[in-house]
């Protein structure tokens, strides 16, 4: 028996994902990683804080490198999170249930 | 009705009686000995019991583990293991440890195991064909010299030069993947269906009063149902005719000989001793080849102690040169109910003999004498402790796997299949190193088929694991193998009441569904397809919000990202370019994300069965 056979033996099961469950993880990821992320350069402070990660504003409405900004910014990024991790979800079972029939 | 002859009231023909009884079968046991419990029986020497070798009860069979529990129920013990390995005056821990070896070895001695070992790795035998160099090339040949040689060659009587690597190898080899991780994340002492079974490591079952009683439990239990147990008869003639046995004659103790009838008949004798009896004798080739089987015999000297403890472990292991004894039971740890005395130790020292060996008929006070002088040579006991002393001999204890074993079976095998109503199970019935449990499941197999069932019970044998037992439905256009599972209560078995487990711990999902959700693996392509089209759709979004938005100088940050993509813009054709790298870029990504998630979860399952065979490798001598 070879190993690619051993490891069929294992499981021959492929993964479904939960596109609910990626979804809210992903927008966990993306608003508590934006809010840090502005946290951070507010903590370190500076003649220009945030001046690149402010660029997000571009599409962020209302969003800037501040306090405020910051729980704005967890908001969009939760959103966004969401959005791509429930779009990656529902793309992969399409992709699995095709490919399993 | 039916009605069975059982030849042996050991487990195999004991179960097999029960089994019938619960099928409605009436069946009579005729047994040779004054005791039931064949090689598990337990003997009473003056208020002291001993085994004829020691009997964990563990079984991978649910069948079985319900059967034992069945018939002793509050009587069936859980009990501490604990068995070392004594060498040249030190005890080792037995499974080995590294450490423990080393440390026992002293420092010269463990240097040299060292480069033994390192030798082995480095340079192993590139022959693997006998024993010893399966086991050098996995311990180095120093190691393999003090913790395997000698008890190896002293249980079996062979070189270990002439035992085949297979032998060793089969137990490591049959350690299937799956099997590994479920004891690995599950614990071994779980069925496939997650049944709850006493580990092998550190527990395991006993009788109260030795394995005798679940023994004598079951012959009561038949009894109680209306099957006879019949004593001190030995059977010596098999009458057949036209491939149908008709009746079995046994010579009581008294020499009156006796017959017993049947419709069908089970034997658990000794296969060389079974053909020999058959009348008229079978043709010259399958008489020679049921006098080429060769069997070890065993001979265990008791002594009884006058200490209250010896030594905490169940047994021993005696490695030691210059000391014949192989193993020391100390039944008392098996269960404290085996001494009369709690200020005395009975203590069982085992001899591996062939019959023809001198010891074999040295008197039982000169045996007694030769254990006394070995235990006081290992240094276990003062000669002066010693208060009395035993011997009981047993002969064809076991089988020996020779090298033309198994065409002699071959022969045998092909000759009983011509009886329409023999059936041979049981260790001694097969030939076969079967451990007590199987033993019993060749019982009921040979009981089921009685009824009409297509076992074999011939596959049944210390290699099945998780026992999804084979069932040979022989049909009448072929004779494919179908499988099927002991223990479905569709095979009719009668199910043991259970508690009920609370809903906060019951779990309705077995170890295996665990393991295939857990185990279960990305689909590569789909990940790769779902991340890209997420990722090109972003940069395309992006870049159009930007190019929508407009303004003096559009998207000047945006527009760095052409480092990465080439042609990539901040314009509209430049959003296609994007989209289109982006979804290859992100493509790249997912697919190596789900490679590398799947890559890893088939190296920690080789990582955990690479565990499992060291493990196994370490508890080498449970099998010898």
């Amino acid at each position: 028996m070879t190993k690619h056979d051993e490891s069929e033996e294992v499981s021959r099961a492929i993964v479904k994902i939960q596109a609910g469950v990626l979804a809210f993880v992903c927008a966990m990821i993306g608003g508590i990683g934006l809010f840090v992320m502005t946290a951070w350069l507010l903590i370190k402070g500076g003649p220009k804080v945030g001046q690149h990660l402010q660029l997000l504003g571009q599409y962020f409405p209302g969003y800037s490198v501040t306090w405020k900004g910051s729980l704005i910014g967890f908001f969009y990024g939760a959103i966004v999170g969401g959005i791509i991790g429930w779009i990656i979800g529902k793309i992969y079972n399409g992709i699995v249930g095709i490919r399993q029939h | 009705m039916l009605e069975v002859s059982i030849i042996g009231a050991g487990p195999a023909g004991l179960t097999a009686a029960y089994e019938l009884s619960k099928l409605g079968l009436k069946s009579t046991v005729i047994e040779a000995d004054h005791q039931v419990g064949g090689l598990s029986r337990t003997v009473n020497y003056r208020g002291y019991r001993f085994d004829i070798g020691g009997h964990r009860f563990f079984s991978k069979v649910p069948l079985i583990n319900e059967l034992w529990q069945e018939i002793l129920g509050e009587d069936f013990l859980v009990r501490p293991r604990l068995s070392r390995i004594h060498y040249d005056g030190h005890f080792f821990d037995y499974p080995l440890k590294a450490f423990n070896a080393l440390a026992g070895l002293g420092p010269v001695e463990a240097f040299l195991v060292g480069l033994s070992y390192t030798k082995a790795k480095l340079f192993p035998s590139e022959e693997e064909t006998t024993f010893e160099q399966w086991v050098s090339n996995r311990f180095g040949h120093r190691l393999y010299r003090i913790f395997f040689k000698t008890y190896t060659e002293k249980v079996w009587g062979i070189p270990c030069t002439e035992i085949s690597a297979d032998w060793a190898a089969q137990r490591i080899k049959n350690l299937s993947l799956s099997e590994a991780i479920r004891n690995a994340l599950f614990g071994s002492g779980r069925t496939k269906n997650g049944q709850i079974i006493t580990t092998l490591i550190d527990n395991f079952y006993y009788p109260r009063l030795g394995p005798g009683m679940m023994w004598e439990r079951c012959k009561e239990l038949l009894a109680a149902r209306g099957h006879e147990t019949i004593h001190e008869t030995r059977v010596e003639k098999i009458r057949h005719r036209h491939g149908r046995v008709e009746c079995i004659y046994g010579k009581t103790f008294s020499g009156e000989l006796v017959e017993f009838g049947g419709d069908h008949f089970l034997s658990t004798m000794p296969l060389r001793e079974l053909i020999q009896a058959l009348d008229p004798a079978p043709p010259e080739e399958v008489l020679q080849a049921a006098k080429n089987l060769r069997y070890r015999d065993y001979l265990t000297v008791v002594l009884i102690v006058r200490r209250e403890t010896v030594f905490p472990d169940n047994w021993i292991y005696i490695h030691t040169p210059g000391v014949k004894m192989g193993r020391i039971q100390n039944y008392k740890n098996w269960s404290p109910e085996m001494v009369p005395d709690p200020t005395r130790t009975s203590l069982g020292l085992e001899y591996f003999l062939w019959d023809k060996d001198e010891e074999w008929n040295w008197s039982n006070d000169r045996l007694i004498e030769l254990g006394i002088r070995e235990c006081a040579q290992i240094g276990l006991i003062d000669p002066t402790e010693i208060e009395d002393g035993t011997v009981v001999r047993m002969k064809k204890a076991y089988p020996v796997y020779d090298q033309k074993y198994y065409e002699n079976l071959a022969i045998l095998r092909q000759y009983l299949e011509t009886f329409s109503n023999l059936q041979t199970i049981g260790r001694n019935g097969l030939h076969r190193y079967n451990n007590q449990d199987h033993s019993m499941l060749t019982g009921i197999y040979a009981a089921r088929n009685i009824v009409g069932e297509k076992y074999d019970v011939w596959s049944v044998n210390t290699e099945m694991e998780y026992h999804e037992e084979s069932r040979v439905e022989k049909t009448e256009t072929s004779k494919k193998k179908v499988f099927s599972k002991v223990g479905d209560t569709t095979l009719g078995d009668r199910q043991v009441p259970t508690r009920i487990v609370p809903a906060t711990t019951a779990s309705h999902i077995s170890p295996d569904e665990i393991i295939e959700a857990v185990f279960a693996k990305l689909d590569p392509l789909a990940l790769g397809t779902a991340v890209g089209i997420v990722s090109g759709l972003s940069l395309f979004l992006a870049t159009i919000i930007l190019l929508l938005k407009g303004g003096f100088v559009v998207g000047p940050n945006l527009s760095l990202l052409r480092h990465y993509f080439l042609g990539f813009r901040v314009t509209w054709s430049g959003a296609f370019i994007g989209l289109v790298e982006a979804g290859i870029g992100g493509f790249i990504l997912g697919y190596l994300i789900a490679w590398l998630r799947n890559w890893g979860m088939r190296a920690y399952a080789f990582l955990l069965k690479k565990r499992a065979e060291a493990e196994a490798q370490r508890r080498l001598l449970d099998d010898v």
